[in-house]
């Protein structure tokens, strides 16, 4: 009954496969990485649950983890297969989970994930969230040829000046990434971003320094 | 079947080091608590270093092992085995033909890249420990960034020989935040710490701690106005392969009393020697 929610071919090595990517997406936030990974059914909300993420869980989720799932997401079949394929359990109670799946669209910055605490900073919620557009600005997209003026300029840990990453321009973006840049203020503690989008993944961990990339693009289109 | 999984570790035990790692590069020099697993080596050996690399390693990977800067020592021989015979996994001595180096009291000289990854071994995690003995106390001094007493020890070696005596494990502050033991490298190697192209992953087998160092990552090393940090110099080349810029090892070359100066890293210098040949 879970069929349509793929396992991994070879759980040994394509999670360690996977995880090589998700580490190496932590460890240099904004770069965009493209997983393979078995394609997740058809889904009713946009944006879609996709592989990158799918793979994300797999490979890193078991009897020992929780999940949240957002509303726009839940439906008793993901329960089920996230159930089947990981042994993790579905929580109801974001402060406890070690993963939260959500859309950008719906992301809400009231809703009270943990961030850990001063002494122990890392048992706080990795968000993987599903967003509808993934691209930076060494992924084939020239800071000039690309359309958008949603991108968020990134530095720290990870990046060796600077880079840009779009994830689209909606409300929802606008407050996850309010509420990314907002970890600088509370660092040690902190959010911990993963995106996916179909089966590319990007990351920003909280250690990241984000601000609006808007000004540069806005100014050379004003030019 | 062999009797174990791929990299010895059990897939469960895997996972719950890789979210760990996860957490260790998104706090930069913050220790990472994990559920360490006992290793079919004694501690001292490198466990914690030898289950990060267990958690990391892919089939394809080629895994180089170092110790004090050499390929060869009793250390490195036996964890490169290791891994030889439970992942399978092809081995090099090549710094740059390497993709996970795992290493003991060094940091290559030949510079790294992007995508390489450095799995240190470390004895003692907490910089802070011969200071305050209690963890829950040194959580507190990183939590509240308590580092003062750090710079009294560095200062109270001024006041003792004029200068800062500390040559091993000196301490770092990693992207401004942070105090961090860089493991027992030499200070020499203190600067390859900062802003290094590579990824770079620490592992303590008996405290069961992680932490990591990002790539392209600020580290500082602890210092003064009026005393800057300064690394090891020598007044020697290398007496093998002419090198003024590495870390040499004394060695005595005879039983009366002859010794030479010689680079620590054996793959640094027999490159050079290579390439002088
Ligand atoms: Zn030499």
């Amino acid at each position: 009954m879970n069929l349509s929610w793929p396992a991994l071919d070879d759980t040994v090595h394509d999670s360690q496969r996977l995880f090589r990517q998700v580490l190496g997406a932590m460890s240099e936030p904004g770069t965009v990485h493209e997983l393979v990974v078995p394609t997740p059914p058809a889904q009713p909300q946009k944006p879609l649950l996709g592989a990158a993420l799918w793979g994300a869980l797999l490979s890193l989720c078991d009897l020992d983890t929780t999940i949240w799932i957002g509303a726009e997401l839940d439906s008793p079949a993901l329960r089920e297969a996230l159930t089947f394929h990981t042994g993790a359990r579905i929580t109801d109670d974001p402060a406890s989970a070690d993963f939260a799946l959500l859309t950008h669209a719906s992301f809400d910055p009231r809703t009270p994930f943990a961030v850990g605490s001063d002494t122990y900073p890392d048992r706080g919620t990795t968000l993987l969230v599903a967003v509808e557009r993934l691209e930076n600005d060494s992924n084939g997209n020239t800071k000039g040829e690309r359309d958008g003026q949603s991108g968020w300029r990134l530095s720290g840990p990870g990046i060796a000046e600077s880079r840009v990453l779009d994830i689209g321009d909606g409300a929802g973006c606008r407050a996850l990434m309010t509420r990314l840049a907002g970890n600088r203020a509370s660092f040690p503690q902190g959010l911990d971003a993963i995106f996916g989008c179909g089966a590319r993944l990007a990351a920003i961990p909280r250690s990241t320094r984000i601000a609006s990339a808007e000004a540069r693009v806005d100014s050379r289109e004003v030019n | 079947m062999n009797g174990y999984n791929f990299a010895y570790l059990d897939e469960q035990t895997k996972r719950m080091i890789r979210r760990a790692l996860l957490k260790a590069v998104a706090i930069p020099g913050y220790q990472v608590p994990f559920g360490g697993r006992e290793m079919p080596m004694p501690y001292g050996w490198g466990t914690g270093g030898v289950q990060l690399t267990a958690s990391i390693l892919g089939a394809d990977d080629i895994l180089k092992v170092i110790d004090q800067g050499a390929d060869d020592t009793t250390n490195a021989v036996s964890i490169r085995h290791f891994f030889q015979r439970v992942a399978g996994v092809e081995t090099t001595t090549a710094t740059t033909a390497a993709d996970v180096i795992q290493t003991r009291h060094r940091i290559p000289e030949t510079p790294l890249r992007s995508g390489q990854i450095l799995v240190f071994q470390v004895p003692i995690p907490e910089p802070l420990r011969f200071i305050e003995p209690s963890e829950q106390e040194t959580r507190l001094m990183h939590a509240l960034e308590e580092y003062g007493v750090m710079h009294v020890k560095l200062y109270e070696d001024i006041a003792r020989y004029g200068h800062i005596a500390t040559t091993y494990a000196y301490p770092v502050k990693v992207d401004g935040r942070y105090v961090m033991d860089p493991s027992p490298i030499p200070k020499f190697d203190n600067p390859k710490l900062d802003g290094n192209p590579a990824l770079m992953l620490f592992g303590a087998g008996r405290e069961k701690r992680l932490y990591a160092i990002p790539p392209y990552t600020r580290v500082e090393s602890l210092d003064f106005e009026d005393h800057p940090f300064e690394i090891q110099r020598w007044e020697h080349s290398c007496a093998l392969c002419g090198s003024d810029h590495s870390y040499l090892d004394e060695v005595i070359t005879d039983d009366k009393g002859g010794r030479m100066f010689v680079c620590s890293d054996t793959d640094y210098c027999q490159t050079r020697r290579g390439e002088v040949a």
